[in-house]
């Protein structure tokens, strides 16, 4: 019944031909993050100097706050019993709690990373429109991603989040490190769009659509004869999504581009992005693939296992703070991945209520490497961080609370999202998995207590006091980044709820999976 | 009943006593401090005496009172009060604590003359008291333990008084840990005893006990035996007493002669219906543990030169025959031997106390001779205690030292045998004391010449409140014997009197009197041979003195038990330690260096090369599209 | 704003229950003291001080009007806090935990007294009110997650300081502590997961029958409609309302409520193989709570963070170490082990024992050689604490009730005894034995204290050590013989190495620098006083103790006797009158 509901235009009166009928609400947060982007970009172009200090940050800031706007009443909409989802653009985009909620955690990321650019870019004598507008565009691609209802406007939206992405990572201009890490995510970007691309033709070629709710209703209606096509489309579009979200085997760019891109960038790249690839990947799984999720929930499983076994353990012999920051962020993909192979509604939930509480604690994080990292964008070594709590206490607090609630310490956003994932998969029968997640993250803590070792405890091998400035923007930044932290720790019970409510529509009882039995001896 | 009820008084005047010391003892200073403690014991004393009137007042089968303070530990079933048994076994056995007590207490006023500790010493030594009452008094087996671990940590305190001398600390230590061994019997003793009977008190466990099954009732006896044997310093854990000697003389005296050691006797006493619930084995044990002690015990006694240790190991040897007549089951001889015991070692010891306080801390007899004029009183008190030890009659020895053979030549001649060359022995060693001391030339002479002007280094006889206890105990000593006379029935007055404690399980001998007569002239005899001989030896200097190093070093039973523990013992602890350091702590490094092992292992893919990376996703590509074709089944 | 937050959750918590009291001021303290500006040290000390013994003091009003003969749990709070899970703010004490909460409320502020920290003191004060405040809600939480969240919560503050404030190898071990500890908890959070589905299954399975009459009930419903044609609109409301309860009963909301899990009791394990294979998850569950526990006691052969720890951390840290983390791990075996999981107690038992037994002889033997006095009391702490896992896992009434009472009789002795070591190493800067010698002539009142408490650690009768020991002894004889009989031989060497030490330390003739070391002050002789008191009076009077432990022991026992086989000998429970050969019986019981 849902299905059909999404399948058709919301208002059933007599369509006259060739014609499209959109819902313009529907998409008006990308709308709105697209046409501030062109604003500030046609603005910046026609004044002879650059505006004044603050201006385009102030702008993105504005522009991402219209888009949550407007996806305030969507949200409302989705959320009415009596109107519920639907979907527009011939429903080549569909509206629904879930597509809502990643988009508010998108622009959430955009507003972080524009606050966290803005001095920055002073800092960095690189001041201008360019790296906002490049963020507001990538970001409108993850919405896309996030309301796809066709493999090719997700195609689309990934591509459109990736190119501009790119650009962010080399943007630094003076740094070699930037423009290659610009470089190499760019060369393997594009290899893995090829294959996603190329799995979209060997689904169409399956099903005979590219459409998510035909490709399921075919799917849930017809026996296939042959499965070998359909799967192998599966595999590549998995491959596509794996790469966004830096899932072992396709996280090899990660470490690099984390390291050499410049830190905002890197927030951005954490949060925004990871949420759109996730929400891709959980749309299309859940949504189209749902009845085929006893294929690719073993193989999810797997990769989730390596990718946190290898994200942690190669983050306790790093040095270099960005780059365990950028372990650690393929180790938290894992988590999400052991949420995703749940292959249930309380899976989805936990994704999401995961992706938003990450969002806040990697912001915040690189926030914090944002500001303590010197001009030339360079001082992000671990020893750089020595007598940090001497220096600048409560900027060392927030750092030590962010990777604190990074470890899944209680009271902070991050236990909370990990207990939710550990719930998920016992509930679906992983609880081995669910003891690997939870010894990883042990090792996990090891390389964030090294990072607080050296802020709080090394104090007298720390060199002459350094004078730290945080600029109100970033201080801004990281001050949402703390209490979203600390209060989703303290009382997650809102965030939950906002992720149980986003979830329902998306969600196929999953079909063929084991008897849920807790404790049992593992599933694979 | 209520004059009974005073029984709770007891301990609590030392108990008082001990408070009010710990409070004002500084100051108070000397000699008040002093006078004050031996006012609180002999107190105890009176309340005893009071109590003692009151229980003779009761029908001879009703001479048992308990008392009960409080709860003190109460578990489901496991319930034990803080009580008092008020019974003619505990009742002696307070009296003559608190009267020694006294004694002892007055004696050293003047022996701790100076001291700068003098007032810490006299607190140590009303909780001792204190705590040896609640060990006699108790109702039950725990507040006994209480008693008999309150005392080893007194016996603790008052060896290593002198603190900063580390053989007297290493002294005191040994002597708790080696008791330590001991209360680990006591304890277990328990457990068994509460899961048998469901009771510690003395009135359930004792009246219960023919219901135990024997083997319980052996193993609980021979567990409380254990513990018996590290108190009252019975092979093997004898060792401790003799270093224990390290503290003040008047400690000696007290508890390393008079009251702590005997406490183990006086424990199989009290369960003695256990002991005749169990095998007879279980008492054979106990009665040979006790006469071979005896024996060896006397053996090192012959060579010792100094003065305290030859009472040291006389104790052990007396101890000995206590524990010979328990497990012959004459526990009547054993609390009379216990009682004499206790006057005339007491006397000796605070003999020899005052011996070397006039010879100026003095304690080699290889340094002494010919004191007696110059100490008189002194040497006349010892010479009464060393022919009540020496079992000549009429002195008090003679009389309990004999009941205890007579039972044991019922048991078995064997044991008689051993016993008997133990008395022999003991007259020797004795003699041999005191002629070193108190006859012969004055080999202090030349000791003294060397040091300080003559005058100075002149021995000379103890300050009054030393010598009065001294004539007192001698008295005791010289009659004590009068408590338990052997002629007609009624003048077993002890034996009438413990009569209700041991009903039935004392043992009945049927000896004829001629043979009883002939036992004890042959006692006799031996005791005068013994005497006889070490004249020849050590006054006429007829024969060669036969003293091999062996037996000075106590058959190297000690130094060898140290040799182990100093050697294997130690290396074995060692090896423990590195294990947990190594082995175990490296366990748990080697898990951790193991997981950055691994990282470091992975970095090589982590080359930087795009190309490396591309291969990575191809390699997950196709690991992916594998994966996915096996499922469709191609 | 987490300030307001905190501020507003107390508002109303203070009014409404005691122990969200006891739990929410220490942490207020903490925003308070990280408000004061950095300058203000003394205010700073004065502030945590003045919460700490606010704390302290509502726990011993808890103390004064606790219910002696009431064996349920008291001062019960339960809000809502995550509804969807249902997860709930749940505390309650009762005689297990009543103690414990107030051995936390002494010792923090005596340690706040106690010791000034070198540096920072704005930060540490901070800290130990965090601290505080978790410890305090470790023994109250009634919720598992609630109870996980303040298990692992206390690591932190512990972490900083002594990686803050501690000694030379401190950042080792504070690495060491927390990754360590982390690491058993880590499992337990599956396992806490695991009970909670396994709990709804169960009750979903019970449910099950009344699901099926309703849905009969519809049925016919519908049938009868069927046959009369069309279906009136308020038969179909009706309908439609059994319907929902149907689902609800088949599928009915998580529930982290220990005490709803525990009573409910649908984990009872039937397979009785000993092949871990066929396990059933129950044991797994047991086994991950188990570790978790295992590691805090902390249980040979998981003991060794705790030497490093200890020796390691400031002197306010291993007195709260010692007096009061570790014993979250016995804390939880009793609270969470027998309470949650009767049958796997029973069927690990040994296994727990041996272990328990094995710690004992070992923590003495390692401890005897140790040339560090910290490190010396650091590893008797593994000795004592396997007493009290001997205790709890014999199963009977003196044996937990004797553990439960030496928890807090070594925090109080332990506790005193770090107390101690740290006052010698304030005057000699050095914890070496070697380096120490004679200070009983420089300083006879600290020897007088401390030999008073080395006796009481040494469990001599009279005080508090051998009332809990003894008890611990005499219940698992019952069940345990072997193991007993071994275990006592713990207290010869108990002996050994404190007497040895003391010997060492504070006998023989000092030289220089220890021969004018200063007596203690009359502020420590302050600190010290409490404890020495408790120490006697425990000692020579527990009942008003044990008769508040004891209600809430014997329930926990019938409950474990009601769902395991396992039955407690009669001895322990009727006392004398019993037929002589019970002592017999129980070796074949023991399982």
């Amino acid at each position: 019944m849902l299905l059909t509901l999404l399948s058709q235009p919301i208002d059933d009166a007599p369509v006259p031909v060739a014609s499209v009928n959109v819902a313009w609400s529907a998409v008006a947060p990308i709308l709105a993050l697209v046409g501030g982007a062109l604003l500030l970009l046609a603005a910046d172009s026609l004044t002879a100097r650059p505006l004044r200090k603050g201006v385009y940050a102030l702008w993105t800031t504005l522009t991402a706050g219209v888009a949550i706007g407007a996806a305030v009443p969507l949200w409302d909409r989705v959320q009415d019993v009596d109107r519920g989802p639907f979907s527009t653009l011939g429903t080549a985009v569909g509206v629904d709690g879930f597509s809502v909620f990643a988009t508010f955690t998108i622009c959430a990321a955009v507003i972080l990373g524009a606050l966290l650019l803005d001095d920055w870019l002073r800092r960095e004598g690189m001041e201008g429109s360019e790296p906002y507008v490049l963020m507001l565009l990538s970001a409108s691609g993850g919405l896309m991603m996030a309301s796809a209802n066709d493999l090719i406007v997700m195609f689309l939206g990934l591509e459109i989040l990736s190119i501009a992405v790119y650009v962010l990572a080399a943007m630094h201009l003076r740094k070699v490190t930037s423009q290659e890490a610009g470089v190499k995510y760019f060369v393997l970007g594009a290899f893995s769009s090829a294959f996603f691309l190329y799995g979209i033709a060997l689904t169409y070629g399956g099903t005979g659509t590219t459409n998510l709710v035909e490709i399921s209703s075919f799917l849930s209606t017809t026996v296939l004869a042959d499965t070998g096509l359909v799967l192998a489309g599966l595999a590549l579009l998995l491959v596509g999504f794996a790469f966004k979200v830096a899932a072992v085997p396709f996280h090899f760019w990660t470490p690099d581009v984390y390291q050499g891109a410049p830190s905002p960038s890197v927030a951005w790249m954490a949060s925004g992005v990871k949420v759109a690839g996730f929400a891709g990947l959980l749309r299309v799984f859940y949504l189209a693939f749902g009845t085929y999720s006893a294929d690719w929930q073993p193989i999810v499983y797997a990769v989730a296992a390596i990718t946190m076994v290898v994200g942690s353990v190669l983050a306790v012999v790093q040095t270099d703070v960005k780059r365990m920051l950028a372990y650690s962020s393929i180790n938290h993909a894992g988590f999400v991945l052991v949420a995703v192979q749940a292959a249930s509604a309380q899976g989805v939930e936990a994704a999401l209520f995961y992706l938003a509480a990450y969002t806040f604690m990697v912001a915040g994080s690189f926030g914090i490497v944002t500001v303590v990292g010197r001009r030339g964008d360079i001082g992000h070594g671990l020893d750089d961080y020595r007598g940090l709590s001497r220096d600048r206490p409560v900027l060392a607090f927030a750092f030590a609370l962010f990777l604190f609630a990074q470890a899944g310490v209680p009271l902070t956003s991050g236990f909370f999202a990990k207990f939710y994932v550990i719930t998920a998969a016992v509930d679906a029968g992983s609880t081995w998995l669910a003891v690997i997640a939870m010894l990883t993250a042990v090792v996990a803590a090891f390389l964030y207590l090294r990072i607080i070792v050296s802020m709080f405890m090394s104090v007298e091998d720390a060199g002459e006091p350094r004078t730290i400035r945080v600029p109100f923007a970033a201080g801004l930044a990281l001050l949402v980044c703390l209490v979203v932290t600390l209060g989703a720790g303290l009382f997650p019970g809102t965030l939950a709820s906002a992720a149980k409510d986003a979830t329902p529509v998306l969600v196929l009882e999953p079909v063929g999976l084991p008897p849920i039995d807790p404790g049992a001896t593992p599933v694979p | 009943m209520d004059t009974l009820d005073l029984v709770w008084l007891i301990p609590a005047l030392p108990l008082a006593g001990f408070v009010v010391l710990l409070v004002l003892g500084r100051r108070l200073g000397e000699p008040a401090a002093g006078w004050l403690a031996t006012a609180a014991c002999s107190s105890a004393f009176l309340a005893t005496v009071v109590v003692f009137a009151a229980l003779i007042g009761e029908d001879q089968h009703h001479r048992s009172h308990v008392y009960d303070l409080f709860t003190w530990l109460q578990v489901g079933g496991f319930d034990v009060k803080l009580g008092f048994l008020a019974d003619p076994l505990s009742i002696t056995m307070a009296l003559f604590i608190t009267g020694i007590g006294t004694l002892i207490h007055m004696y050293s006023i003047g022996y701790m003359h100076g001291d700068p500790k003098f007032s810490k010493f006299f607190v140590y030594l009303n909780l001792f008291v204190f705590s040896m009452l609640m060990l006699v008094l108790g109702s039950n087996m725990l507040v006994t333990f209480l008693g008999w671990e309150g005392v080893g940590a007194c016996s603790y305190f008052l060896i290593s008084f002198w603190f900063s001398k580390d053989a007297n600390a290493s002294a005191g230590k040994k002597a708790f840990i080696t008791n330590r061994i001991g209360d680990w019997g006591f304890m277990t003793a328990m457990f068994l005893t509460f899961a048998t009977v469901g009771s510690l008190d003395y009135s359930v466990v004792l009246e219960r006990a023919p219901e135990m099954a024997p083997v319980t009732a052996t193993g609980i006896a021979l567990l409380l035996f254990v513990g018996a044997v590290g108190k009252s310093a019975q092979l093997p854990l004898f060792v401790w007493l003799p270093d224990a000697m390290a503290g003040p003389t008047p400690v000696s005296a007290l508890i390393h002669a008079a009251t702590m050691v005997t406490s183990g006797v006086y424990l199989m006493t009290r369960v003695n219906p256990i002991l005749a619930q169990g095998y007879d084995w279980g008492p054979d044990t106990i009665a040979w543990v006790g006469v071979i002690t005896a024996l060896f015990a006397a053996t090192i006694a012959v060579a010792q030169t100094d003065i305290k240790k030859v009472l040291a190991y006389s104790t052990i040897s007396q101890l000995g025959y206590m524990f010979l007549a328990v497990g012959t089951g004459a526990y009547v001889a054993a609390i009379f031997h216990m009682v004499t015991h206790a006057f005339f070692k007491a006397l000796m010891f605070l003999g020899s106390g005052s011996v070397i306080h006039g010879m100026h801390d003095e304690q080699d007899m290889r340094r002494m001779g010919g004191l007696r004029k110059l100490m008189p009183i002194t040497a006349g008190t010892f010479i009464v205690g060393w022919l009540a030890i020496s079992g000549v009659p009429p002195f008090s020895g003679f009389w309990s030292k004999d009941e205890i053979l007579l039972f044991a030549y019922d048991r078995s001649p064997a044991l008689w045998f051993v016993g008997l060359v133990t008395a022999l022995l003991t007259a020797f060693y004795m003699s041999r004391q005191v002629f070193m001391v108190f006859f012969g030339e004055e080999r202090w002479r030349e000791a003294a010449d060397a040091e300080a002007p003559r005058d100075a280094r002149r021995p000379h006889e103890a300050p009054w409140v030393m010598t009065l206890p001294l004539v007192v105990l001698a008295g005791l000593a010289m009659v004590g014997g009068g408590l338990n006379l052997p002629f007609t029935s009624d003048l077993h007055f002890l034996e009438n009197w413990l009569e209700p404690v041991i009903e039935g399980n004392e043992r009945v001998i049927d000896v004829a009197t001629g043979t009883k007569v002939g036992l004890a002239v042959i006692a006799i005899l031996a005791g005068l041979a013994g005497i006889a001989l070490a004249a020849r030896v050590y006054l006429h200097k007829k024969l060669r003195a036969i003293e091999p190093e062996i037996l000075l070093e106590g058959w190297r039973f000690d130094s060898s038990i140290a040799v182990f523990m100093g050697g294997p013992g130690q290396r074995g602890f060692d090896g423990v330690a590195a294990f947990d350091t190594t082995v175990i702590d490296g366990a748990v490094n080697g898990v951790a260096g193991a997981v950055s092992g691994g990282g470091k292992g992975l970095r090589f893919l982590q080359s930087g090369f795009v190309r490396s990376y591309a291969l990575g996703v191809a390699v997950g590509v196709v690991g992916l599209l594998a994966y996915f074709l096996t499922r469709s089944g191609i | 704003m987490v300030g307001f937050v905190l501020a507003a959750e107390a508002g109303h918590a203070v009014a409404s229950s005691p122990l969200t009291a006891a739990i929410v001021v220490p942490f207020i303290g903490a925003v308070v003291v990280s408000l004061i500006p950095k300058g203000r040290t003394e205010l700073h000390r004065l502030v945590a001080l003045l919460f700490s013994v606010g704390s302290g003091a509502i726990t011993l009003w808890l103390l004064a009007a606790f219910e002696t003969g009431d064996a349920g749990f008291q001062f019960e709070v339960n809000r809502t806090w995550i509804a969807d899970f249902g997860i709930s703010w749940h505390l309650g004490i009762d005689g297990i935990s009543l103690f414990l909460v107030v051995l936390s409320g002494l010792l923090f502020p005596l340690a706040i007294i106690a010791v000034t920290p070198h540096h920072d003191p704005k930060p540490y004060y901070a800290w130990l009110l965090v601290l505080q405040g978790g410890c305090m809600g470790v023994f109250c939480a009634l919720d598992l997650f609630l109870f996980f969240v303040m298990f692992e919560i206390v690591l932190v503050p512990m972490y900083f300081l002594i990686g803050g404030w501690g000694y030379a190898e401190r950042v080792y071990a504070a690495l060491k502590f927390f990754i360590f500890t982390m690491l058993g908890s880590a499992l337990m959070l599956v396992g806490i997961v695991s009970l909670a589905f396994l709990h709804r299954d169960g009750v979903a399975a019970d449910n099950e029958a009344e699901a099926a009459v309703i849905e009969d009930v519809v049925l016919q419903a519908q049938q009868e409609a069927a046959a009369t044609g069309g279906i009136d609109v308020d038969t179909q409301a009706a309908i439609d309302q059994d319907l929902a309860r149907v689902d609800e009963l088949r599928n009915p909301p998580l529930d982290f409520d220990l005490v709803e899990i525990a009573e409910s009791q649908h984990l009872a394990d039937t397979s009785t193989s000993s092949n871990p294979f066929d396990w059933s998850a129950v044991r797994w569950i047991f086994l991950a709570f188990a570790v978790a526990f295992a590691v805090k006691v902390p249980l040979f052969p998981l003991h060794t963070w705790l030497p490093d720890a200890h020796t390691q951390a400031p002197t306010a840290g291993s007195v709260i170490l010692a007096g009061v983390m570790l014993k979250l791990g016995t804390y939880g075996f009793v609270r969470f082990g027998l309470y949650l999981f009767p049958e796997a107690s029973v069927y690990f038992a040994p296994a727990l024992v041996t272990l328990g037994v094995i710690g004992i002889i070992y923590g003495a033997v390692v401890a005897t050689m140790q040339r560090d006095l910290k490190r010396l009391v650091a590893y008797s702490s593994v000795a004592h604490l396997g007493f009290i896992v001997l205790g709890t896992f014999a199963l009977t009434t003196q044996g937990i009730e004797g553990g439960v009472m030496q928890m807090v009789n070594h925090g109080i002795s332990t506790g005193a005894l770090f107390l101690l070591v740290g006052m010698i190493y304030e005057r000699r800067h050095t914890r070496e034995i070697s380096a120490l010698k004679g200070l009983q002539k420089s300083a006879p009142v600290m020897a007088g204290v401390f030999t008073l408490v080395m006796l009481s650690s040494i469990g001599l009768p009279g005080l508090n050590g051998f009332a809990g020991e003894f008890l611990i002894l005499i219940g698992s004889f019952l069940t345990r013989r072997w193991f007993t009989v071994v275990a006592a031989v713990g207290v010869i060497l108990a002996a050994l190495y404190l007497l040895w030490a003391y010997q060492r330390v504070f006998h023989g003739e000092p030289d220089e620098e220890n021969a004018n070391m200063p007596d203690m002050t009359w502020r420590e002789g302050l600190v010290m006083a409490p404890l020495l008191g408790l120490i006697v009076f425990l000692g020579v009077y527990p009942k008003p103790m044990l008769d508040r432990i004891e209600p809430a022991v014997a329930r926990l026992v019938s409950h474990i006797e009601e769902h395991s086989d396992y039955i407690e000998p009669a001895v322990a429970t009727a006392g004398p009158g019993e037929p002589a050969d019970e002592a017999e019986a129980p070796e074949e019981e023991a399982p």
